[in-house]
């Protein structure tokens, strides 16, 4: 009798175009490939950047260029020749829009195709959304609703001119210029990204979220987000990302600053859906992130992700519980399939007493995909009683390819608590010959045990995300069968 | 409904059955009995369709219908079901939602429309009901650290939203005690009529006693070997197996 | 560090010389000591030696080859073997065999020394199939190659069922100089056959002494071999041991390290499963205060199918102690149907005790039963005063709860007197009387 058989199953998979694969025809203004001093200053300049500015991301260049590529990550691939990129590509149709109105129609075409109807979500959620098409800021919107509350919530670029004291008191305070090498970069060059300052004591009313997309071609992304969440505020943020696809890599090295100020509370989600390269490998987003949020004391940070993209991720969103009883959390998915390789955890730097850490990972790996889990929980000293757990599971789909699982644990106080779990399993035939019984076919079958296996992670994301989330595992695993 | 003709099957180069015949009728209960390995649960997997039994000879018609080539979900979409003996466990996926998940499936390839979420929560409320199953368990991973007996409970009440044409009970007996037998065998005579039929596979009698079978036929290595009326189960539990296979060999 | 390095490095010209230099083992000490040229110490930049730093350790000025040596007798090194057990002893003193001391057998299978092993054409195929061939070659097992010289050796043929354990110990004694060692053991274990070994390093010296050991242990098909290993040296001594396990189908092969005390140790432990079907089971009670430090780092790499593999480490760290616990679980694309299960616990008794511990899958088989967990932690408080509130006093209460908290690795000693050993040493270390039932 005829079954969709593993190799069916393989070969779709493999023929399954990137779904959010389209090139959207905008005239844009880039500058020469290369990086040098020159280009700094330019893209500073082009920004209308003030001096400080200037100047300390040409004090980042300086220290980038004593630093080298990290080679640690559990990923193999090929290293951008960072020369070749251009450092900035901005959609030439300026000046800034006040309202979504007033943005290209064909750009709004492109949120459609992309399944993030803007208006459908502003209307639905309440969501402001800022979006970041090739490192500039097209539009934010909701800017008035967000006004009347002195919630903040603009491109980095505006920030920079129209609120300076802040971010000059903040950025590069979590995460230093020299932190590591795509830090430093992207210190040096990064073309705009979102800021966002809560004031004391506000609940912001709504989601705020930003989308970054790579249109352009040869060109790197390095945005960089700022978020402040002032004494006893709070906020939640989600990031969304996409790129169309094309046949070279093309680099993305973001950096995000989270500051929670005692009592505050911010939540960090992201549905990653960079794109992954095609069935043979080819192309695909090289992932370097750097993400870290400071927590003072009572505050949290919790990071949520959902990472399907990219051909290379390399990404530890992490909390530095600085404050007594603050609280950091991670809840990860990261899915792998094809050629993908993704080296992504957390880091829990526990420094204040009583602070307390949850990490929850799922990594579902498939096709020639490496899907490795890399955490640290240190506790140090003076961190008296701080807890941690951490549990990492592993998905395999298929034989040809691998999970890992790499956790360091370092503990120098007596009364803390740790614990770590891991396991790693596949989905068994018998389940999926038991949902083939009650009539679901063996895709969906893949989907439904799948989502139930990352659920605990996805019951994190605000509710219009996780929907689109869950759509996004079952386009990246359609069908895979162990 | 159900036509069974010379069934051959084997399952890792080990020939199971051996030339089974069968015919079930609407409105019908049958019972098939058997000593252990005598290929009973494996007459349940190739009716279902399962991968590893490979039919070497024979035919499977269900409602006029040949199922070679056709994939386990399309025969429980025609509406065959099976409760099965182990039920799986899948961490994470409510009862709820795989239900759903399963009765929209199946109104997909018939080409109607998805049930709408009122009339889903109905019939879960009516059919849990029936079952006498407590609404906080829809909202369990299925079968997920269940007690045998809720797994078994669990089976039922899928076959009751999914109301198949033909429900197979495998070793539905095992591991309930007797008030959940009766509540499960009360069940599946609630939802029997006239125009579905239930195919019963058990060891024992006892389940016997309270789903009432029109006939009884006993498997042995691989091939029915005698067939009656609901008196067969009787003799059996008196007799054991052992008087079947002396008939056999004399 | 570098000091030393040139000194090992003068010193082998010297130590070849004595040797015959025509032999077989020639070459490969040759080779050995260019890789150790190239490779030298580990330093903390190696991932596997991120965190235990060699430094001090290799800062004293060792003497390679002692040059006095102190005569032992039996009622001097009692109390260091496990007595009340019959037992063959291979004992070695300041590096050399110690015949009075031992008890050998050539009776059916060979329980001796690799010194004539090496010496004696009759075992040359053995040493061509065996010495150094699976063992790492990193800078630090290589100069143990370079140097090796002694050691034990064992060799059990097919079928052979060794009639009681064995014990392999080495004792230091030098009175006015800090010595470095390089023991060395094969243990080749035939088809079908079983045998226990017990090992010890026990330094008798007030001076530093670093032992840096290898060993190669060959599991044969269908082989079972319980191995034991006892560290519970003086806090001047310290130990880099390089264990190195290769099984072959249906074979079984179980460690116990028993790391209670010494300066530094380092337990270097690689196991290749190269058949199906073969069991691998590591155990660990790690109980250490004052300054001392305690590496293990372990690697399991499952390469054929339906095998399984079993890790249970335990640790307690009081004072300024340091313990790490690195292993790596590998389980590679042929290896379908393994079971591979680790577990490392951790209790700190004081804020000024650290514990890193880093428990790595490595997964490239997708039906595979693999888990790991960890814990960091302190004792119960709640049961502390419950068994206080029962009469017993804080002190004996603590150790009592540790003790249980050891107690599930020491449940699988197979020897009993090891085990009551153990007991033993580890009330003491607790400073209780009181005795633990198992």
């Amino acid at each position: 009798m005829s079954k969709y058989t593993e190799d069916d199953l393989k070969k779709e998979l493999e023929t399954k175009e990137y779904e959010y694969g389209f090139y959207t025809d905008i005239e844009s203004d880039t500058l020469p490939v290369g990086l040098n001093e020159e280009i700094i200053i330019a893209i500073s300049k082009k920004k209308e950047e003030p001096e400080w500015m200037t100047e300390w991301r040409l004090d980042a260049f300086k220290k980038w260029q004593e630093m080298s590529e990290p080679e640690w990550a559990n990923v193999k691939y090929e290293k951008p020749d960072l020369q070749k990129i251009s450092y900035y590509s901005a959609p030439s149709n300026k000046p800034k829009y006040n309202s979504l109105d007033e943005v290209d129609p064909e750009l709004l075409e492109t949120f459609k195709k992309l399944g993030i109807s803007v208006d459908e979500q502003k209307k639905l959620a309440g969501v402001a959304v800022d979006v970041v098409i090739d490192s500039v800021s097209v539009a934010t919107s909701f800017k008035d609703t967000l006004k009347e509350k002195g919630i903040i919530f603009c491109s980095m670029n505006e920030a920079i001119k129209e609120h300076p004291e802040l971010v000059k008191k903040y950025i590069g305070t979590v995460i230093p210029k020299t932190d590591n090498y795509y830090a430093a970069l992207n210190s040096a060059v990064f073309s705009d990204g979102s800021f966002c300052y809560i004031p004391k004591g506000v609940k912001c009313p709504m989601e705020l979220s930003t989308y970054f997309r790579i249109n352009e071609a040869g060109t790197g992304q390095f945005e960089r987000t700022l978020v402040v969440a002032d004494k006893g505020s709070y906020v939640s943020y989600l990031e969304g990302c996409s790129a169309p696809s094309r046949n070279e890599n093309q680099l993305h090295a973001a950096v995000v600053e989270l500051i929670a100020l005692d009592d505050a509370e911010i939540k960090y989600s992201t549905v990653q859906n960079w794109f992954p390269g095609d069935s043979d490998g080819n192309g695909g987003v090289f992932n370097f992130v750097t993400k870290r949020g400071l927590c003072e004391n009572n505050a949290k940070i919790s990071w949520t992700q959902v990472e399907t993209g990219s051909a290379v991720t390399w990404k530890y969103p992490s909390c530095v519980l600085k404050g007594k009883n603050s609280v950091g959390e991670f809840y990860s998915i990261a899915v792998t399939n094809n050629f993908q390789q993704a080296d992504t955890g957390t880091k829990m730097i526990h420094l204040g007493e009583n602070t307390k850490s949850t990490i929850i990972s799922k990594g579902i790996s498939a096709g020639k995909s490496q899907n490795s889990y890399r955490g640290l929980v240190q506790i140090s000293p003076r961190a008296k009683n701080s807890r941690n757990f951490s549990q990492c599971d592993s998905l395999l789909i298929g034989n040809e390819c691998g999970a890992h699982t790499f956790p360091y644990i370092e503990t120098k106080n007596k009364s803390a608590q740790i614990e770590h779990e891991a396991t790693t399993s596949k989905i068994g035939e018998d389940q999926i010959f038991y949902c083939n019984q009650r009539g679901i076919d063996t895709e969906k079958a893949i989907a439904l045990i799948v989502n139930g296996f990352s659920k605990e992670v996805l019951n994190k994301l605000p509710m219009e995300f996780a929907v689109e989330a869950q759509k996004l595992l079952e386009i990246s695993l359609e069908g895979s069968v162990g | 409904m159900l036509e069974i003709k010379n069934l051959h099957a084997k399952v890792e180069e080990k020939d199971i059955l051996k030339g089974i015949n069968l015919e079930i009728k609407p409105g019908e209960i049958h019972a098939i009995m058997g000593p252990n390995g005598s290929g009973k649960s494996t007459l349940a997997s190739v009716i279902t369709g399962k991968e590893e039994y490979e039919m070497t000879d024979g035919q499977i018609i269900f409602e006029n219908e040949n199922l070679e080539d056709i994939s386990p979900e399309e025969r429980a979409h025609k509406g065959i079901f099976m409760s099965f003996q182990y039920p799986i466990e899948i961490p994470g996926v409510t009862t709820t939602n795989f239900i759903k998940t399963a009765i929209n499936e199946t109104r997909k390839a018939q080409g109607e429309k998805e049930m709408s979420a009122k009339d889903m929560l109905q019939k879960l409320r009516e059919k849990c009901d029936l079952l006498d199953i407590d609404q906080k368990f829809l909202s369990r991973s299925i079968n997920d650290g269940f007690s045998g007996g809720e797994k078994k409970r669990n089976e039922i009440f899928q076959m009751a939203m999914l109301e198949p044409k033909l429900a197979i009970l495998d070793e539905t007996d095992s591991g309930l005690d007797i008030d959940a037998l009766k509540i499960v065998a009360n069940g599946v005579n609630k939802l029997k009529s006239k125009d579905n039929a239930v195919l019963v596979i058990t060891h024992y009698q006892r389940l016997l006693d309270h789903i009432v079978p029109d006939f009884v036929h006993v498997l042995f290595d691989g091939k029915i070997v005698k067939s009656g009326g609901k008196e067969l189960a009787f003799e059996l539990e008196e007799k054991g197996y052992d008087w079947i296979k002396e008939e056999i060999k004399s | 560090m570098t000091q030393l390095k040139e000194k090992l490095l003068s010193s082998f010209i010297a130590f070849e010389d004595q040797k015959d230099i025509d032999s077989y083992v020639h070459g490969i000490r040759t080779k050995a000591i260019k890789t150790f040229e190239k490779e030298g110490f580990p330093t903390k930049k190696l991932e596997n030696w991120k965190y235990t730093s060699l430094k001090k350790t290799l800062n004293y000025d060792y003497k390679l080859f002692p040059s006095e040596t102190k005569a032992l007798e039996f009622k001097d090194i009692k109390k260091y073997l496990i007595d009340d057990v019959e037992s063959y002893k291979i004992i070695f003193v300041d590096g050399k065999y110690s015949s009075h001391l031992s008890e050998t057998t050539h009776d059916g299978m060979d329980i001796c020394i690799l010194s004539s092993a090496l010496n004696q054409s009759k075992y040359d195929l053995l040493i061509e199939n065996y010495f150094d061939k699976i063992s790492k070659k990193d800078g630090i097992t290589s100069l143990n190659t370079a140097f090796s010289s002694e050691g034990s050796f064992i060799h059990i043929p097919k079928n052979v069922q060794v009639d009681k354990p064995i014990q392999v110990i080495y004792f230091s004694t030098g009175k006015n100089e800090s010595v470095f060692y390089q023991p060395r053991n094969l243990i080749i274990v035939g088809e079908n056959s079983q045998v226990e070994i017990i090992e010890r390093h026990q330094s008798l010296s007030e001076n530093s002494v670093l032992v840096n050991s290898v060993s190669e242990i060959y599991c044969n098909v269908r082989s079972e071999v319980k191995h034991y290993k006892i560290q519970n040296d003086k806090t001047n001594a310290s130990l880099i041991d390089n264990t190195f396990v290769s099984q072959e189908r249906n074979s079984d092969y179980s460690l116990h390290t028993f790391s209670l005390g010494g300066e530094l140790t380092r337990n270097n432990l690689s196991i290749i499963q190269n058949g199906e079907r073969i069991e691998s089971t590591i155990n660990g009670i790690t109980i250490i205060g004052s300054n001392q430090h305690v590496d293990h780092n372990t690697l399991i790499h499952h390469k054929k199918p339906n095998c399984n593999s079993y890790q249970d480490y335990k640790g307690i760290f009081g004072d300024n102690s340091v313990g790490v616990f690195n292993g790596q679980v590998m389980v590679e694309k042929e290896a379908q149907k393994t079971n591979a299960f680790q577990a490392n616990n951790n209790v700190l008794t004081s804020d000024k005790a650290t514990i890193n511990t880093k428990p790595q899958l490595e997964i490239f088989a997708d039906d595979v039963k693999c888990s790991h967990g960890c814990t960091v932690g302190q004792l119960d408080q709640n049961a502390l005063f419950y068994l206080r509130s029962r009469g017993i006093p804080e002190k004996e209460a603590t150790a009592l709860m540790m003790y249980g908290f050891a107690n599930k690795v020491l449940g699988s000693v197979g020897i009993t007197q090891v085990k009551t050993r153990i007991n033993q040493i580890i009330a003491k270390k607790l400073g209780v009387k009181i005795g633990f039932d198992i």
